[in-house]
């Protein structure tokens, strides 16, 4: 089978992304999309590169059983959310010791709105607010803290995510919910 | 006025709010400023956690694009350094032949044991043998 990312090329995540050309083509435009997922997810550069590497190895052993009922990017997030589980639950007592030691609030606070005409102080309070939804997130459930980052990382709608993850969509606003909850109170907001 | 709940402000901040959430927010600036905060830190939050990705990405291609070619050209080096190695001790074993000018170490110890068996006595009683000599 040849997988197609022309049609999402244009901007569509069909279901019927069917037919492709080339699975170069489609790893050069999912991979940053799966990394950057997976980097988030377990806040670990290696370990993400490794869950991405698997990823696509996955999805080339698999892409004759790719059904076309989702879309493109969907599958692939269903192969990495399982991957990053696996993980998690792999290195459970060294994970939070290993994230604490790559990735810090700072790190990627700093990366956010630079290119935007802000005061120091709004730049400020602009990366606080950045660290401190990187802290809460950190804290969440680990499905909470996927279909977080699906959310508002990856800009997936509810039933993507439901897809991707194999709960159901009131499954999947339930944890949202939670997760906006907690990161809103970390903001500083009323649960 | 009630203000919007913690479930309604979630459903305004995945973009689906309730006919009723929608005209409080019509009419409570302080619902409305505490949405836009709260939909402001999420999105800069998705722009830090891309913008991020994609340096650690380019970081990942760095770390792991020059070892490689600074391991190649080591490793060129080091054959080029190992076959001169190699040449100047083929050229020095074919041009340096020990022996040909000087004595060789064998040869010195023959000497000295023949001077060793010529006397009349050990080195140590020589002093007697001139006493003896004197008398």
């Amino acid at each position: 089978m040849h997988l197609s990312a022309t049609s999402e090329l244009e901007g569509a995540d069909q279901p019927n992304v069917a037919v492709a050309q080339d699975f170069e083509a489609l790893v050069r435009l999912y991979r940053p999309k799966v990394f950057r997922f997976a980097l988030a997810s377990l806040r670990d550069l290696d370990a993400a590169e490794t869950v991405t590497q698997d990823c696509f190895l996955r999805a080339y052993h698999a892409r004759d059983r790719f059904r076309q009922d989702c879309g493109m990017q969907t599958w692939l997030m269903q192969i990495a959310v399982n991957l990053i589980r696996d993980q998690i639950r792999n290195r459970r007592f060294q994970f939070w010791r290993r994230a604490s030691l790559t990735a810090q609030p700072a790190d990627v606070a700093g990366h956010g709105m630079a290119d935007r005409a802000l005061s120091p102080e709004a730049q400020t309070i602009i990366n606080e607010r950045v660290a401190a939804i990187w802290v809460a997130a950190g804290k969440l459930p680990e499905r909470q803290r996927t279909v977080f980052l699906l959310r508002f990382v990856e800009d997936m709608d509810l039933l993507e995510i439901a897809r991707a993850t194999g709960m159901k969509e009131g499954t999947v606003k339930t944890h949202l919910f939670r997760a906006l909850r907690a990161v809103r109170v970390r903001l500083g907001g009323t649960a | 006025m009630t203000h919007l709940c913690s479930e309604q402000l979630s459903d305004c901040a995945l973009g689906e709010p309730s006919p009723a959430a929608r005209r409080h927010l019509e009419d409570c600036p302080a619902c409305r400023a505490e949405l836009g905060n709260f939909r402001e830190a999420l999105g800069a939050f998705r722009g830090a956690v891309h913008c991020w990705s994609e340096n650690q990405a380019q970081a990942a291609l760095a770390v792991h694009g020059s070892p490689s070619e600074s391991r190649s050209w080591i490793a060129s080096h080091q054959l080029a350094l190992a076959l001169l190695l190699a040449a100047v001790c083929i050229l020095t074993s074919i041009l340096w032949r020990p022996g040909a000018n000087a004595p060789s170490s064998d040869a010195v110890l023959l000497n000295q044991v023949d001077a060793q068996v010529s006397r009349a006595v050990p080195r140590s009683m020589e002093p007697l043998t001139k006493l003896v000599a004197q008398e």
